[in-house]
């Protein structure tokens, strides 16, 4: 018997039609992962489960939703809360109370359980998660990971069958990844409960999964194993390109599977790209930063070439956006200089005006920037290249069309396009890749090699190890706030295990992208 | 636009929110309505009726959200009521540089009466805890901001566009002079003490024994020496001033977030048993 | 020490029922050393019982706006009352006629003791009521006190919730939101900088909201039953009696011509009604409550205390007026009733348990 059966379900807004005869069975205790190009309707079909669309949504419903076999495709999300528990993207904006511990309890309040039931839960549950010292905790102060474990709990506190969780680790460093992803895994396989879970970064996931959903983007799915639908997929983690381009079959999920399938390749690793001492583009000296008694950034003294882009990592809080803010002159600085060649100056020195015409920033919430009601206002107030950086971005945005109904790619492009407009010779950028899908990195990733040809100093900070392979040139890790290391990115994502891409952990230093290998192997086969 | 209201007003809601108006009204407004038999020794300003008025207000409320309120509309309720908090606790203390009714006004353009009328009280009881400021005032503030909201959502539908700004800048100063006049009304007896024969009191002083018209003029003296000339104006001025600047742009956002709160998807019914 | 005075924090009603006694009190007399006491008792009760958190500290607050309304009763004594009646001339200031087109008013003029006194004692009874009920905001957790509230008033109250949760949010969004329209080109005019900072936050904090309600949706909230149409009819008929009530009580307090069978009886009977229609409307809530806040004997005894003094002040009011009322001329006496009723409230700081200490 099945726990949730989707029959013929189609869903379509103002006659757009996003999902079209979606029919799916979950079974209890395992975990499915939903995947599919941004905007093919992963949202829409966690909604559809969870009961959010098309109540909150708008939109029409067609097709029927069972539960246990009875139909609840007319209940209200409340109405299936006690089956069916669901966590969104960003935990902080879903929390109700402001700790811990009543956060636990919220749900059962609602559902009307006995006091003595809502002990006894939350008790298990802060056990269950291992979170059991933040039980006093305020929410607000939790890091990223510590939220989403919290924002997990208070669901399973009600004991639902089915955990939905929409991109539940894309906000998070690697680490704290993949704490949750194995707080979910042993959901699954100690109490029995089914995840349905979406996410774009599939090489985190896809050794999880047991079944997948892949959406196309006719609004129609597939359903099957992650290594037949995989063949296929457009969109796929690097894992499995590295394993269609090597002609494996069946592919690899997981880096183990692949390093064996492996051995059998011989081939020419890529030559060491010859290293010109680049130009000088912002040389930082001594830089701390203090947030009231922490120290956000100590005494960081780093030389950035021009033209080259260079990728910031680090655990979240290690002080990156401290970094990138004071760099840019408008964060709080305890101490140190910044020059930016050819002139020297420092951007701190500078009003505002002058400090972006400098050095540009793309704060963390590109939405921050945007302040009017349509695209042609926004670029007409940027000044007037910005119109024309948007279109080189990003070509054939709607000029009427309101920012905020812009796609994640789409609004990161109008904002990289203001920030640009000044034509600073250096630009930094705070977790671009946020949301972003493969196709969206892949072109933001050509966008900065562009910028750094043109001569400018490209700075990035992320988690994203992928899109620093793709992207960077250097790589500078940060922890507690201390340059760890820095050099090549081929050698410093070589160096730290975390860090490195799945082709790096298949292939060993000095391979770093799926592209790499394609041509290594095309030299090979002629 | 057609978006359907936030909070929807029945004709019993309706008559509900008029008979609790009257009652506040005649609480604000006893000054003018008090009449004692000429002999009184002693007369107290009313107490009571700091204590009746919230039970008023309760009452209200409790009937606005008696069918439950939409999971979105109370969450944009909140949200907003701590928006005008924080304006309200940005623009304390500057001289009558006062944002609390910009906000207030716009959202119950936008929202409806019903909405606006609790987001008045809301807004004023978050700010009053938020800043510690919850006082023997603050329920005559939570009624007359409650009706600032929920006469914006009165307001004419069909004027759109720049009318439709003028409109609320218009209804933005009167709301502000109002709204000053009537907290004087609440104080006045509170501040100046009241007029009983053998007791001298100021000339300025509410004096129950006297004639509505002598009241009137008294009353107006004292408002407009203590602040309608000063942080009432100021107050109006800067309200419409918002409302000129950023009504159109708020106004905007606004109505996005009704949409989207108000939005309700359908179930295709015959399709789905097919 | 019995287990109910573990440190603890004690159930906010209970803080503000005994801050409203103290109100009452206060509010049924002018005698400056009966306010004074009563002044005195809700400050050491706070200093004694208050918790380290944020919103114990606004309790200066509080006697500072008491300070400026005594001054301000005083201040507009000497500025507009000046020379109406006899009295003892402590200060015989020239007089200031204004013209006529300002309502015949005349400024400053000789200031009597009487007149000063006057304000002072009314002042000081406005004065003491906001002290009191400073006492209860710096006393009772805010926070809980809206998890306390009747559960006809659920909704709005939840609304509350969110509204203090999302303060902290929306300063960080401002902060947030002024650092990175410093990094885009854009209006640079007063009112244009405003807009930049207004809309996006506004934007956010909507956008928010809505994951927010999907959050509380999808976990159950609201999911309580529904009333029947004979509830709810009930429901609305009890309401709106009891606004009637209120209505035709109200008026017949203030016109003394009404038959006194309207006043304060049709009063008692509308809020009566009104309560009732609160109840029946929270029938239909069916939630439980985490670690509800407990109420046991010194919850009882808190709130005994401050009914108390309500109750011997409003009786020293009606039976001993020349001490509630004291008169201008002679320094004000107390009676041993007046005195002790309002050091009942003292008792609050020995019953309520000490707050729980602050852990990070």
């Amino acid at each position: 018997m099945s726990l949730l059966e989707l029959r013929g379900v189609s869903v379509d807004y103002d006659g757009t039609p996003v999902l079209r005869d979606v029919d799916l069975d979950l079974a209890d205790g395992e975990l499915v992962l939903v995947s599919g190009p941004t905007g093919s309707g992963k949202s829409t079909l966690l909604g559809v489960v969870t009961g959010l669309v098309p109540r909150f949504s708008g939109g029409t419903l067609v097709g029927d939703v069972l539960l246990d076999d009875v139909s609840v495709v007319h209940a209200a999300p409340r109405e299936r809360a006690h089956a069916v528990g669901y966590v969104g993207q960003d935990p902080l904006a879903g929390f109700v109370t402001d700790t811990v511990e009543e956060e636990l309890a919220y749900g059962m309040e609602q559902l009307g359980l006995p006091p003595e039931t809502m002990r006894r839960r939350v008790e298990e549950t802060l056990d269950l998660l291992g979170i059991a010292d933040l039980r006093g905790r305020d929410l607000r102060t939790l890091s990223g990971g510590q939220q989403q474990r919290v924002a997990i709990g208070a669901v399973l506190t009600m004991h639902p069958r089915l955990l939905v969780l929409d991109e539940p680790t894309s906000a998070l460093d690697p680490t704290a990844a993949e704490d949750v992803l194995a707080t979910l895994t042993r959901l699954v396989h100690d109490l029995g409960v089914t995840v349905l879970l979406a996410e774009h970064r599939l090489e985190r996931v896809v050794p999880f999964a047991d079944r997948m959903v892949l959406l196309g983007a006719d609004g129609r799915v597939q359903v099957g194993e992650p290594a037949d639908l995989l063949e296929t997929s457009p969109v796929v983690p690097p894992l499995v390109e590295l394993g269609r381009a090597a002609g494996w079959s069946p592919l690899p999920l997981s880096v183990r599977e692949a390093r064996r399938r492996a051995r059998a390749l011989d081939l020419v690793p890529p030559a060491e790209a010859v290293s010109v001492d680049p130009a000088p583009g912002v040389d930082v000296r001594r830089l701390s930063v203090v947030h009231g008694r922490t120290v956000a950034v100590r005494e960081v003294s780093l030389p950035l070439g021009a033209g080259r882009v260079t990728a910031l990592m680090g655990r979240n809080g290690a002080g990156k956006s401290s970094l990138l803010w004071a760099v840019q002159g408008s964060g709080p600085r305890q101490a140190g200089s910044v020059r930016v060649a050819p002139s020297g100056s420092d951007p701190a020195d500078l009003k505002a005006g002058g400090r972006r015409s400098l050095v540009g920033l793309l704060p963390q919430q590109a939405g921050d920037l945007l302040y009017l009601e349509t695209v042609d206002e926004e670029c007409a107030a940027g000044g007037p290249r910005t119109r024309g950086l948007l279109d080189e971005l990003v070509p054939g945005i709607p000029g009427d069309r309101h920012p905020r109904d812009l796609s994640e790619g789409q609004r990161l492009a109008l904002a990289l396009a203001l920030v640009l407009a000044g034509d600073p010779p250096v630009l930094l950028l705070d977790e671009p890749t946020r949301g972003l899908d493969y196709g969206a990195k892949a072109a933001l990733a050509r966008t900065l090699r562009r910028l750094a040809t043109d001569g400018r100093t490209v700075v990035v900070s992320t988690h994203d190890v992928e899109f620093v392979a793709q992207a960077a040139d250097e790589v500078v890790v940060l922890a507690d706030g201390e340059v760890v290391s820095r050099g090549p990115a081929r050698r410093v994502v070589a160096e730290s295990p975390a860090f490195a891409p799945q082709v790096t952990k298949v292939l060993g230093a000095p391979w770093l992208r799926v592209d790499e290998v394609a041509a290594a192997l095309e030299g090979r086969g002629s | 636009m057609s978006t359907p209201a936030a909070v929807p007003v029945s004709r019993r809601t309706a008559l509900v929110l008029a008979l609790a108006s009257l009652g506040g009204l005649m609480m604000l407004l006893w000054p003018l309505l008090l009449r004692v038999p000429p002999d009184t020794e002693r007369i107290d300003p009313p107490f009571l009726f700091l204590a009746l008025l919230p039970v008023v207000i309760a009452v209200v409320l409790a009937e606005l959200s008696e069918g439950g309120l939409d999971t979105r509309v109370l969450a944009v309720l909140g949200v907003l009521s701590a928006v005008i908090a924080v304006l309200r606790g940005i623009s304390a203390g500057t001289g009558g540089i006062e944002l609390v009714f910009f906000l207030l006004v716009l959202a119950g353009r936008v929202f409806g009466p019903g909405f606006g009328f609790v987001l008045g009280v809301t807004s004023l009881f978050a700010s009053a805890l938020m800043t510690a400021g919850v006082g023997p005032w603050l329920p005559f503030q939570m009624l007359v901001s409650a009706w600032v909201g929920m006469g914006a959502g009165l307001l004419p539908r069909r004027v759109t566009g720049r009318a439709e700004i003028v409109m609320l800048v218009v209804y933005g100063v009167l709301a502000a002079y109002l709204y000053g006049l009537l907290m004087n009304l609440s104080g006045w007896p509170f501040l100046l003490g009241i007029v009983v024969p053998g007791h001298e009191q100021t000339a300025l002083s509410f004096d129950p024994g006297a004639p509505l018209w002598e009241n009137l003029r008294r009353f107006g003296a004292f408002t407009l020496i203590t602040s309608t000339g000063s942080f009432d104006t100021g107050r109006a001025i800067t309200n419409a001033v918002a409302i000129a600047v950023l009504g159109p742009a708020v106004l905007t956002t606004l109505r996005r977030a009704a949409r989207r709160a108000t939005v309700r998807g359908h179930v295709d019914p015959a399709r789905t048993a097919a | 020490m019995s287990s109910a005075r573990l440190p603890r924090d004690l159930h906010p009603v209970a803080w503000w029922v005994w801050a409203i006694g103290l109100a009452v009190a206060a509010s049924s007399t002018t005698n400056p050393l009966v306010l004074l006491t009563v002044v005195a008792v809700a400050s050491l009760v706070v200093f004694a019982r208050r918790s380290e958190q944020p919103w114990a500290r606004a309790f200066r607050l509080y006697v500072l706006v008491a300070v400026v309304i005594v001054v301000m009763r005083v201040l507009f004594r000497v500025l507009l009352g000046g020379g109406v009646g006899g009295g003892h001339v402590l200060l015989d200031l020239p007089e200031v006629p204004l013209p006529d087109w300002v309502l015949g008013l005349r400024l400053l003029g000789p200031v009597t003791r009487e007149s000063v006194l006057a304000g002072l004692y009314d002042g000081l009874r406005l004065g003491a009521v906001v002290v009191c009920v400073g006492a209860a905001n710096a006393l009772a957790n805010p926070k809980r006190l809206l998890r306390s509230v009747p559960a006809a008033l659920h909704e709005v109250g939840t609304a509350l919730v969110v509204a203090v949760t999302v303060l902290p949010q929306l300063a960080e969004s401002a902060r947030r939101v002024r650092a990175a329209q410093a990094l885009r080109a854009g209006d640079e005019r007063r009112t244009g900088r405003l807009r930049r900072q207004l809309v996006p936050v506004l934007e956010d904090a909507l956008d928010r909201s809505l994951q927010l309600a999907a959050g509380m949706d999808t976990r159950g909230y609201g999911r309580a039953g529904t009333a029947t149409p004979a509830e709810r009819r009930v429901t609305g008929a009890l309401m709106l009696t009891g606004l009637c009530g209120v209505c035709v009580g109200t008026y017949a307090v203030l016109d003394t011509s009404v038959p006194r069978l309207l006043g304060t009886p049709m009063l008692v009977l509308g809020v009566a009604a009104a309560v009732a229609g609160l109840l029946s409307a929270g029938r239909r809530v069916g939630r439980t409550r985490y670690r509800p806040d407990p109420w046991r004997w010194p919850e009882f005894a808190v709130m005994a205390s401050g009914i108390a003094t309500g109750a011997v002040l409003h009786w020293v009011s009606e039976h001993q007026l020349v001490v509630a009322y004291p008169d201008l001329a002679s320094f004000p006496q107390v009676t041993l009733v007046a005195l002790l009723g309002s050091l009942v409230g003292l008792l609050a700081a020995v019953a309520a348990p000490e707050p729980r200490p602050v852990t990070s």
